[in-house]
């Protein structure tokens, strides 16, 4: 179907208001952070989409992805538009971003029964200021918190920095309805637990927009004491010392909301007035009284058994203000890309893998390593650090920070600097077992490793895609590897 | 047209790193880059060559041979011959000796114009541009900050040359020898993805002592008129850190300090 005939089309299904070809919207549109230098250098090597639509129901959504479906249009979910790895990036000639934006309604918010049902496009914040005013909060709070939409958190699997309480959103999701290529729409109910059969809720959770449609979610709703917050922050020895100690805290079984190690290179970033060079750690207690109090308790005691590795100790009161700056809005994005364009630096790309206590530090090493000794441009990184910021009881996260000088042609910079990095890590991350992706999703960027960090299971993922997805119209290249996508990566 | 670049790698001064415990420079390891104002000639040099696709230009350098692979760098760019003199005969000349030894290897070649920068960062006299120019018997100007393209195929160029505060023009017959300055508007840009190993080694050529009509007393340490009376690290003395947090008093501090030196009235 040619473009024209597409908009014609599209305005039989929706409204004016419904239908965006507006070009710099567009391409906007064609790729994500991933390129977020390229685009805003306005280099993007990507065809862009033929238009941005907003569905108001879910049957407008289940009406459009059977149109789509019908005619081999490729579909792109979009939310927030906050996606690291390609998400949202677009490899088709022909391609309609499904934006969430109209499906923006609070349908029910339930104290009672502890969740709240949203639709797909309804911000986070949005939420989480209205069950605050009641005294109660989503637990949920990645740094994106006041931009991205309930759609994309769900789609891309996201966690936030409270997760070591309250968990990642596969976690919170009770329910959520989502719209099939084939135009059927599936209602998972609500209930607080249940074994009928395979866990459903976690075909849509996660499936990068490469399976349905999310377009309602039910989360579940926690009480909310930010007066009992207690912080702790230590300067120490090194990488080790940091996860040997989170470690501690959590195999005694205590859950504080933040537990985090840096690096000294990543500390430095963000500690700047307090770091003096060395690695820190952090956690934050949170919670109703006696729970706060129980959890301090084990911070600290953790903190003593391992206290040759303590340098120091910092004022909590830092650790608190930090805290209160961590999350970023749309305009430390837009302040962002103009800081990339006055200097051509990129500050702040990451690579966020995961494996069990064992291993992690171990990876940590020989990432270092092998990038100091590697990686051809080395001399234009300005950080290479990482923290583990996401604990559980088998294991932790790293996430891999590199900032560096741009010396190259703005369109070659991730092939020149980012991929290399990224390809390093992940190579290090697999051959010790652990997951290459903990919480930014595959994208289309990391798909070439796809096979390998699912192994005998990617069997499963590709039933899946044949069975929900079977002529391939959802979001093209983003987490299955494809052939002609090979031109854009490498 | 035929362009001769006169280029020169020295150390990264943004990569120094300082022993505070010798007071010594760590040399190990130092990163290489091309002087910037060298930079700003062999970028406008492409331009030229962007405008007039005949135009050809060959790269001279003299120093180690560890600065192949940066040559090679710039090879890939559009650019098509690099020569490197290179022999540790040449090691210790002054610009006497250096500006004799390019020359001689230029009195041997056709060329229209040799561009260059004006200062380096590592030793800033700005002799060797001047000093190649009177050998060979050519005009010279320095801090040339623009040059007029559409004069180049006239046979006189036309350019600005800026003079402490004011900016002047001129016209300079060809060949001559003309030292950009870093304001200049060039921008050097950056190899293409796909040529980052492109093999350019049939480009590059080397030359040491034996291909050159100069004796051994000629270069080195031995034909330099600069003599080295005596070597010393500067002294540094250690500043006072202040450490200060983000409250009424630390911008105060910090308000003190900036209105101490000067930088605020």
């Amino acid at each position: 179907m040619n473009h024209d005939t597409l908009l014609i089309e599209l305005s039989k299904i929706l409204g004016k208001d419904q239908i965006n070809t507006n070009p710099e919207e567009l391409y906007d549109a064609s790729a994500d952070r991933y390129k977020k230098y390229a685009k805003a250098r306005k280099v993007l090597n990507v065809p862009a989409p033929v238009a941005i639509i907003y569905p108001k129901t879910s049957r407008e959504v289940s009406t459009l992805l059977k149109f789509c479906n019908d005619n081999d249009i490729n579909v792109i979910a979009r939310g927030g538009k906050t996606a690291t790895e390609g998400g949202l990036e677009n490899w088709k000639e022909t391609t309609l971003i499904i934006d969430a934006k109209f499906l923006d309604k609070i349908i029910k918010v339930d104290y009672y029964n502890m969740q709240a049902t949203v639709q797909a496009g309804v911000a986070l914040q949005t939420l989480e200021d209205v069950v605050r005013q009641m005294g109660f909060t989503t637990g949920h709070s990645p740094q994106s918190k006041p931009v991205a939409k309930f759609g994309g958190l769900v789609a891309t699997r996201s966690i936030g920095q409270f997760s070591t309480l309250y968990g990642g959103i596969e976690d919170m999701v009770v329910g959520l309805e989502c719209v099939f290529p084939n135009g059927h729409i599936s209602l998972i109910k609500n209930v607080s637990r249940r074994a009928g059969g395979p866990d459903i809720r976690h075909i849509a959770i996660g499936n990068e927009g490469t399976l349905c449609y999310i377009t309602e979610v039910t989360v579940k709703l926690f009480k909310y004491y930010p007066q009992n917050n207690q912080f702790f922050g230590y300067l120490i020895k090194d990488v080790d010392t940091g996860i040997s100690i989170l470690r501690e805290v959590m195999v005694n079984g205590y859950r504080p909301s933040v537990a985090r190690t840096y690096s000294e290179g990543d500390a430095g970033q963000h500690f700047y007035h307090f770091h003096k060079g060395k690695c820190v750690l952090l956690f934050m207690a949170e919670g109703n009284v006696d729970i706060v109090e129980a959890t301090a308790k084990g911070i600290l005691k953790a903190v003593d058994k391992f206290s040759d590795g303590i340098l120091e100790k910092v004022d909590s009161k830092l650790i608190e203000d930090w805290f209160n700056h961590l999350n970023w809005s749309q305009k430390d994005i837009d302040d962002e890309i103009e800081g990339m364009l006055e200097k051509d630096y990129h500050a702040g790309f990451t690579t966020e893998v995961s494996a069990d206590w064992e291993t992690i530090v171990q990876i940590y090493k020989n990432v270092m390593r092998r990038i100091t000794k590697e990686f051809p441009r080395a001399n234009d990184l300005t950080l290479l650090g990482g923290h583990s910021s996401h604990s559980y009881i088998n294991g932790t996260n790293m996430y891999f920070v590199y900032n560096y000088k741009i010396n190259c042609n703005p369109e070659d910079e991730l092939r020149i600097y980012h991929h290399p990095l990224q390809t390093i890590i992940v190579e290090e991350t697999l051959k010790l077992g652990g997951s290459m992706c903990h919480h930014h999703g595959i994208g289309k960027y990391r798909n070439e490793w796809t096979k390998q960090e699912h192994g005998s299971a990617y069997f499963m993922l590709e039933k899946l895609k044949e069975a929900f997805d079977p002529k391939g119209i959802m979001n093209y290249g983003t987490i299955f590897p494809q052939e002609d996508g090979k031109k854009y990566q490498k | 047209m035929k362009i001769v670049c006169l280029i020169k790698f020295i150390p990264d001064v943004e990569d120094f790193k300082y022993d505070h415990e010798r007071n010594v420079l760590i040399r190990e390891k130092m990163n290489q880059i091309l002087n910037p104002e060298d930079a700003v000639a062999v970028a406008f040099a492409l331009n030229v060559k962007k405008y007039y696709p005949s135009t050809t230009i060959e790269l001279v350098s003299m120093g180690p041979q560890s600065i192949i692979p940066k040559l090679e760098e710039l090879l890939r760019l559009d650019l098509d011959q690099a020569t490197l003199i290179t022999d540790l005969a040449f090691v210790g000349s002054d610009t006497y000796a250096t500006s004799r030894i390019i020359a001689h290897y230029l009195t041997k070649h056709k060329f229209d114009l040799i561009l260059t920068g004006t200062h380096t960062l590592d030793g800033d006299t700005s002799h060797v541009p001047a000093q190649i120019a009177q050998w060979l018997g050519l005009p010279h100007l320095s801090n040339v900050n623009s040059i007029h393209m559409n004069s180049i195929d006239l046979g006189r160029l036309e350019l600005s040359v800026d003079h402490d505060q004011e900016i002047m023009s001129f016209a300079v017959s060809t060949p001559a020898v003309l030292s950009l300055q870093k304001e200049a508007p060039y921008k050097l840009p950056y190899v293409r993805f796909e040529d980052l190993n492109k093999d350019v080694s049939e480009r590059l050529k080397m030359l040491s002592l034996k291909d050159f009509d100069l004796k051994r007393e000629d270069v080195g340490f031995e034909g330099s008129k600069t003599k080295v009376i005596k070597t010393y690290a500067q002294t540094l003395n250690r500043q006072t850190k202040i450490e200060v947090t983000t409250d009424e008093a630390g911008i105060q501090t910090v308000y003190d300090y900036l209105k101490d030196k000067g930088f605020l009235k």
